[in-house]
């Protein structure tokens, strides 16, 4: 069980990671990350949107609504150039934690 | 039998009565449950079932509101710093000016004349400090 805060802070960048790859909805990122994290992140599915108008507010992705191919409204969110720096920003910040984690670790095994 | 179209019907109200606004995020989340709900019962369950389970998995309302809710004062708190930022930019000068005009005319430095500048300027400084505090902080 991933605990709460990390489950928090990961939130932000895993979405602007997904939707640099090309716009989605909520549902599908929910269910992207889902798969990816072989059912360990699961997020709340009603707690995914006030992140995601969080994100809207800043300027860091915008959203519109559309349709799906049965017709059924979906709000569709994407990047924003503000998103694009913010990921880029994440990716460092992660990076860098990893980076001293995993150097930590090694020096265990020695 | 099971009514899904009354069954998500009755689901809006509560969320409606729990505080939940609408169209933004309401709509958004029954979009979510009728597309969690779809995928269900393709993958066999039945329409009350997939009902039921899609509901808990979109969480409590209360949760979500408080998560909006927190979202709606941080952005009442920018609001008010710009709005104290524009309040000590106009009203500095405002009570700055007057008392130069009134040095100007009587030649003199007194209390008169000094304290309205004093606080004028503290005032216009604590406009700017808010203003600029609020510029930095715009994305956050």
């Amino acid at each position: 069980m991933i605990r709460k805060e990390l489950v928090a802070a990961s939130a932000e960048p895993l979405i602007l990671s997904l939707l640099s790859k090309g716009e989605s909805y909520g549902y599908a990122i929910i269910q992207e990350v889902k798969t990816r994290s072989g059912g360990k992140l699961q997020w709340t599915d009603g707690m995914l949107y006030p992140v995601l108008h969080r994100m809207e507010s800043r300027g860091l992705i915008k959203s519109h609504w559309g349709e799906s191919k049965t017709g059924r409204k979906r709000k569709y969110y994407s990047l924003k150039k503000d998103g694009k720096t913010a990921m880029a920003k994440h990716h460092e910040q992660w990076s860098l934690v990893h980076s001293v984690l995993a150097g930590l670790q090694k020096e265990q095994f020695v | 039998m099971f009514d899904l179209e009354k069954a998500i019907a009755d689901w809006r109200r509560q969320m409606l009565a729990d505080g939940i606004k609408t169209p933004v995020p309401l709509e958004e989340l029954e979009s979510h449950l009728r597309e969690d709900i779809e995928r269900q019962m393709k993958s066999g369950s039945n329409e009350q079932k997939a009902f039921e389970v899609s509901i808990q998995r979109i969480g409590q309302p209360q949760a979500i509101k408080r998560e909006f809710k927190k979202m709606e004062r941080t952005f009442m708190k920018k609001i008010m710093i710009i709005l104290f930022g524009i309040f000590g930019i106009l009203f500095g000068p405002g009570i700055i000016l007057p008392a130069l005009a009134k040095h100007r005319d009587l030649g003199v430095w007194n209390t008169e004349i000094v304290m309205p500048m004093v606080w004028g300027s503290l005032i216009l400084l604590a406009g700017l400090a808010a203003a600029a505090y609020g510029f930095k902080r715009r994305k956050a």
